[in-house]
């Protein structure tokens, strides 16, 4: 996670700054060439064994899925022109896109995309032998695949993928998944072609020759450390939807700092700005106009409070233990939060759109017309701020009364901080002096602990070495559950299962039983939904946490085109060029809120729609 | 000089096993969380024994040892498990080192030519105007940290001449700026240390006997001066050519140039283990023998040299 966010290259700026793309108008729209510059090279680009968004955009422009997200966060058939689930929910048939080609690197056709190349995609990811990082994702729901990837079973027709003919795709699952639509969107659902793997061998996805191509781009050129080039693909089954003719990226190990100038100097279609420029930029009354907020992503990040302490003796593991366990002394932090104090270090301009309330982000998903942040007790938790100083204080009296004698004063509090993030290192300090301002120093003691970039989270959250921290966690699938997971036993985030007296007569804590009868509900939706927002309004309102952001965010200066290309939650549809278009001059940041307001009553309008087709 | 040869020959190798063996275990003993990636929290532990499995990581470090020092005497360096996983090193290298030992190379001529008409510049008129001058220059080049003046250097070069900022192999043009860059760290110890050993030799006896005989400056300058304060410059030189190899870690990120520079600190922070031990080879190989070759060197230029006698100059 700290890798995405340190590598973010500015090859990703599309991503980042423009997700999204379906295409809008059926008519070709002209458009020119993407040109950017990147600071991560490619590992690889064996999009069945890579867990690295960069990596993973290479397959996402070429390679299709079965369905796709549109620029509204609908999802639309792609390789699969229909599918039908049984009643039971456990079989899945989808009918495969006749006439659609693979290509070679330089265009030639090979053969035919079928069935069985989501067999043999799934084949390969299951054996452990080629280490696929998202292995996990397709044997978590499909029948029989974890027994198959853990050697149980040696027959892969024992595995439930099958391909009932040429263009008939049969998945079986282990249990009813509500969400397994929107898993196909993602690297490990997508096809392969059996005789090209078997004729490459271990060669697959090292290159750019060693990959076969169905998708809107054909990856026609890669010196790693030097360039990429991605041409269109005018075979392409939705070619009229595609308008960026080539995509160019030049790698610069320093383009984070050099993108705002070769934007500037017209060399590159976009840049994203520097915190420390952009006042600069916010200034110029040339450059203010070229300058926008980018989007944001659906990374949540959160404070947690640690009970399971694991810190050095000299910050008093044992009195924080004591303390944490006080819901007032943790509500007391939990309303002394000023996140918008805390934001301004990475945002200056425009904070309160990056402040998460909730842990799941808002439009990540929706039911019956209804974002998941409006459901039951959560609409309360995301329409409120949770800094409040009087409650605050409040709690802190409380906290002081009923810890008094069981806990030594000031209750240190360990914060770690990763000395290679310039706003985390300023924002650290903002919480430190604004938090034991307003409690007392007489009552908290922030103690700020840098540590390097180098295994931060080995070193910190992982090893429990911390009493307060910033954490974040993205979601691998388009349903609350996926943001539950940090929070669950067997995690390593903040062990809330270890917070005394939450345990119930079975032996689960409270949150535990409460997630588990949420994901025991894979029928009704709209109560599968009202259980987890139930859930998590629990966990934020006991404070074993304290939501605080979004992720993605900061400033661009970008000729793309933002609110056309595709808007997903998770998968990778969000990381295409399909459907954007090069601008001819950058969108200014009032340009840019009058077209998200648009996209936000369009998307509403459309979730309302497709609340009233599933009715029916 | 063949005894010599030998002796150092099996020293080096003795050194380089050292080298190998200690950098292979230290590099085991790096967290194996970083072999994990972006989703090391989300992966079972099926998956990461899978990962761990495929990296050869689950051997006992004994065999993983062995297994290393039997593929090296195939003549094999392995195969990238992170930095580029699965592909051959030796193709990942040979990308790479023709870039570096281009630029290196072109660097180092243009410091030796330039930093040497400099050295000589400044001991000629040392005390004046130009060697002020140019004291002012080498001050500056060690004194400010590279990263500012050669990203200076790039934004405000490319603005005012229109060289190109990003490199293309195929427009010479730009690979002006990075040539120059590379070489101004060059120049400035060149011209420094030439200076130095320079009037060093001008307050020598012989000097003034030769200028007593009625030897013109000009001729003490070529025939005695500056044959004599090269010799300790020349020491250095077979390596600084060897390891032009190793690139340019800042002009080369600077300017997009797909050399060597960095790649082994990229290597090791991604624990790319096969990619960590044959840079690793490569540079203590050429450490070694630049060390080797600017022994000989030197006693090609100074006759006084015996490495035999002395078991060698260092």
């Amino acid at each position: 996670m700290r890798l995405a966010r340190r590598v973010l290259p500015v090859l990703l700026l599309g991503a980042l700054v423009l997700t999204g793309c379906k295409g809008a108008g059926p008519a070709p729209r002209k458009s020119g060439d993407v040109v950017g510059i990147y600071s991560g090279e490619l590992t690889t680009i064996n999009y069945l064994v890579t867990a690295t968004t960069a990596e993973q955009s290479v397959a996402a422009n070429c390679i299709d899925c079965l369905v796709e997200y549109d620029n509204l966060g609908i999802l639309r058939p792609a390789l699969a022109t229909s599918w039908e689930v049984s009643p039971d929910g456990l079989t899945w048939t989808f009918h495969i896109r006749k006439g659609v080609k693979w290509l070679t690197y330089q265009g030639k056709e090979y053969a035919e995309v079928t069935a069985q190349d989501w067999v043999d995609a799934a084949k390969y990811i299951l054996n452990p032998k080629n280490a696929s990082q998202t292995a996990d994702i397709v044997y978590r729901v499909i029948k029989n695949a974890e027994k198959y990837f853990n050697g149980e079973i040696t027959d892969f027709n024992e595995v439930g993928v099958k391909a009932k003919d040429k263009y008939t795709l049969v998945y079986t699952l282990e249990k009813p998944v509500p969400y397994f639509l929107s898993m196909l969107t993602y690297c490990p659902f997508m096809p392969v072609n059996g005789k090209f793997l078997q004729e490459v061998g271990d060669k697959f996805g090292t290159d750019n020759e060693y990959l076969l191509y169905n998708g809107c781009y054909i990856f026609s050129v890669w010196e790693p450390h030097n360039q990429q080039v991605f041409v269109k693909n005018e075979k392409y089954w939705d070619a009229k939807n595609v308008h960026i003719p080539r995509l160019i990226f030049k790698f610069n190990q320093e383009a984070a700092t050099l993108a705002p100038e070769l934007f500037l100097r017209g060399e590159i279609t976009g840049a994203g700005i520097p915190t420390d420029a952009l006042d600069e930029w916010m200034k110029d009354p040339q450059k203010s106009k070229m300058v926008r907020p980018a989007e944001t992503s659906f990374y949540t990040y959160f404070y947690a409070f640690n009970f399971n302490p694991k810190f050095p003796a000299e910050y008093e593991p044992e009195n924080w233990k004591i303390a944490v366990n006080n819901l007032n002394f943790r509500k007391a932090i939990f309303h002394a939060l000023d996140r918008r104090a805390a934001l301004l270090t990475t945002d200056p301009y425009y904070p309160e759109r990056m402040i998460n309330n909730t842990i799941t982000p808002k439009n990540f998903a929706a039911y019956g017309g209804k974002d998941f942040t409006q459901i039951g007790e959560l609409a309360e938790i995301s329409n409120r701020d949770s800094f409040n100083p009087e409650l605050a204080l409040q709690y802190r009296d409380k906290a002081k009364q009923e810890l008094a004698g069981k806990v030594k004063f000031p209750v240190k509090v360990m914060m770690p901080y990763n000395t290679g993030s310039t706003s985390w290192t300023n924002r650290v300090q903002v919480v430190e002096q604004q938090l034991e301002n307003l409690l007392g120093k007489d009552f908290i003691d922030i103690i700020p602990v840098g540590f390097p970039p180098t295994g931060f989270l080995n070193a910190t959250r992982r090893a429990g070495n911390y009493a307060l921290m910033e954490c974040n966690w993205g979601p691998d699938y388009a349903d609350p559950e996926t943001y539950t997971d940090p929070f669950y036993p067997g995690s390593n985030y903040n062990w809330p299962e270890m917070a005394e007296g939450y345990l119930e007569p079975n032996g689960k804590t409270k949150y535990q039983n409460m997630v588990d009868e949420a994901k025991a509900e894979v029928i009704d939706i709209g109560r599968r939904y009202e259980l987890f927002a139930k859930a998590e309004a629990f966990l934020i309102n006991e404070a074993f946490v304290i939501p605080y952001s979004v992720g993605g965010g900061g400033y661009v200066a970008t000729k793309l085109e933002p609110f056309t290309s595709p808007y997903a939650p998770f998968g990778v549809s969000s990381l295409k060029y399909k459907g954007q278009v090069v601008l001819d001059k950058p969108m200014s940041t009032e340009e840019y809120k009058a077209a998200y307001e648009k996209w936000l009553k369009d998307r509403e309008a459309a979730l309302q729609q497709e609340a009233a087709k599933a009715k029916k | 000089m063949l005894k010599y040869s030998l002796r150092r020959l099996l020293h080096s190798l003795v050194t380089l096993f050292m080298v190998l063996t200690l950098v292979f275990l230290l590099m085991r003993l790096l967290p194996v969380e970083g072999y994990y990636g972006e989703r090391a929290d989300k992966l079972t532990p099926a998956q990461k024994e899978a990962i761990l499995r495929k990296m050869g990581l689950l051997d006992p470090w004994y065999v993983q040892l062995r297994n290393f020092y039997l593929q090296l005497l195939r003549g094999d360096l392995g195969v990238s498990v992170i930095y580029r996983a699965n592909v051959p090193v030796k193709e990942i290298l040979a990308a790479k080192i023709p870039y570096s030992v281009a630029f290196g190379l072109g660097a180092l001529v243009l410091s030796l030519v330039a930093g040497l008409a400099m050295g000589i510049h400044m001991a000629q008129n040392k005390g004046l105007f130009w060697d002020k001058f140019w004291t002012w220059y080498v001050v500056f080049i060690n004194a400010v940290p590279g990263a500012v003046y050669l990203l200076f250097i790039q934004l405000y070069g490319t603005s005012i001449t229109g060289l190109p900022m990003l490199f293309d192999r195929y427009n010479v043009r730009s690979w002006i700026l990075p040539l120059v860059s590379m070489s101004l760290s060059g120049i400035a110890a060149n011209a420094m240390w030439l200076r130095r050993f320079m009037v060093d030799e001008l307050n020598k006896d012989y000097i003034r006997l030769a200028r007593a005989k009625g030897m013109s400056s000009r001729a003490i300058m070529v025939k005695h001066v500056l044959r004599n304060a090269f010799v300790p410059l020349a020491n250095y030189l077979p390596a600084s050519i060897l390891f032009t190899i190793s690139g340019s870690i800042y002009v080369e990120s600077l300017y997009s140039i797909p050399g060597m520079g960095g790649l082994l600190v990229t290597a090791i922070s991604r624990q790319d283990n096969p990619l960590v031990q044959a840079l690793v080879l490569i540079y203590s190989s050429l450490g070694i023998l630049g060390l080797f070759l600017g022994d000989v060197l030197m006693a090609i230029l100074d006759p006084r040299i015996r490495l035999e006698k002395q078991g060698g100059a260092r």
